[in-house]
């Protein structure tokens, strides 16, 4: 397999998880260590610390220690890869528009009531 | 217009409803506020003073309830055929603290319906503090949830 297929695959693995996927937002507004992290998850610690594990190998977050403690962020270049922020945009605007048309016909039957 | 394909983005759509529908759907508030925010989002307040100069803002609410206002004005209004708005600018142009983006609403009649065109320059990466703050959250809610219906479908 490619290279650049292989690593696409392990992103999308990593993104696959509704787990992984809020660490990831969370680490959109900050750093975090792997206790701050874990607050929001009933979980245990092994099992969490094994999605923390799946999201640094697919690139996607970093780790630092200091003494004993681990900071986990985010990967801007990993993320850029996956989408530049202009199509995120883009998917803002399109969900926004795909909204005011479903909205569209429903408007022209109130209207249409007024009449 | 000077189209950049680094910051711009154009949409074009078409409506089976007339123009005039469309405009309303974007110049009053008790019908923006029910499309504008991408789902799960909200529009918690919607405040639309439609003069050239006038103030656009809405209130975006996150589903944990974190709001975000954003304040903007009318740059240049044409009935059901073109709208022009800006965050740069608040009401009667005082400049904002923060500058994002400029959008063109275009709307033209197609048939008995309507074509319309969403145009939106974008500040520069550098200075996107807004993103940052609020678009990076809801961009990335709706870009994750893309990703995982590819990686369901793909599986």
């Amino acid at each position: 397999m490619p290279k650049q297929l292989l690593e696409y695959n392990q992103l999308f693995h990593a993104l696959a998880d509704p787990t992984r996927r809020a660490v990831i937002e969370r680490l959109g507004q900050g750093s975090a260590s792997a206790s701050q992290l874990m607050t929001p998850f009933s979980m245990a610690l092994p099992s969490f610390m094994q999605h923390l594990n799946v999201l640094e190998q697919s690139g996607l977050v970093h780790s630092t220690k200091t003494g004993r403690v681990r900071t986990y962020s985010l990967e801007t270049k990993a993320i850029q890869q996956v989408e530049n922020w202009l199509s995120q945009q883009r998917h803002l605007w399109e969900q926004r528009l795909d909204q005011l048309d479903q909205y569209l016909p429903q408007l022209a039957k109130e209207k249409n009531h007024e009449f | 217009m000077n189209f950049n394909p680094e910051t711009d983005l154009i949409l074009e759509r078409i409506v089976p409803v007339a123009p005039e529908l469309v405009w309303a759907a974007w110049t009053q508030p008790e019908h923006l506020k029910k499309w504008f925010a991408p789902r799960p989002w909200t529009v918690s307040d919607c405040q639309i003073d439609l003069r050239v100069g006038g103030l656009c803002q809405t209130t975006m609410r996150s589903p944990e309830g974190q709001e975000f206002p954003n304040t903007g004005c009318y740059l240049e209004i044409i009935p059901h055929r073109k709208l022009v708005f800006t965050d740069a600018l608040g009401a009667d142009f005082r400049p904002n603290e923060k500058a994002f983006f400029t959008a063109t609403i275009l709307l033209e009649p197609h048939g008995t319906g309507t074509k319309y065109s969403a145009i939106a320059m974008h500040k520069d990466q550098a200075s996107r503090q807004q993103h940052e703050e609020m678009g990076f959250h809801v961009g990335w809610g709706i870009c994750l949830d893309q990703l995982v219906e590819m990686v369901l479908q793909d599986g």
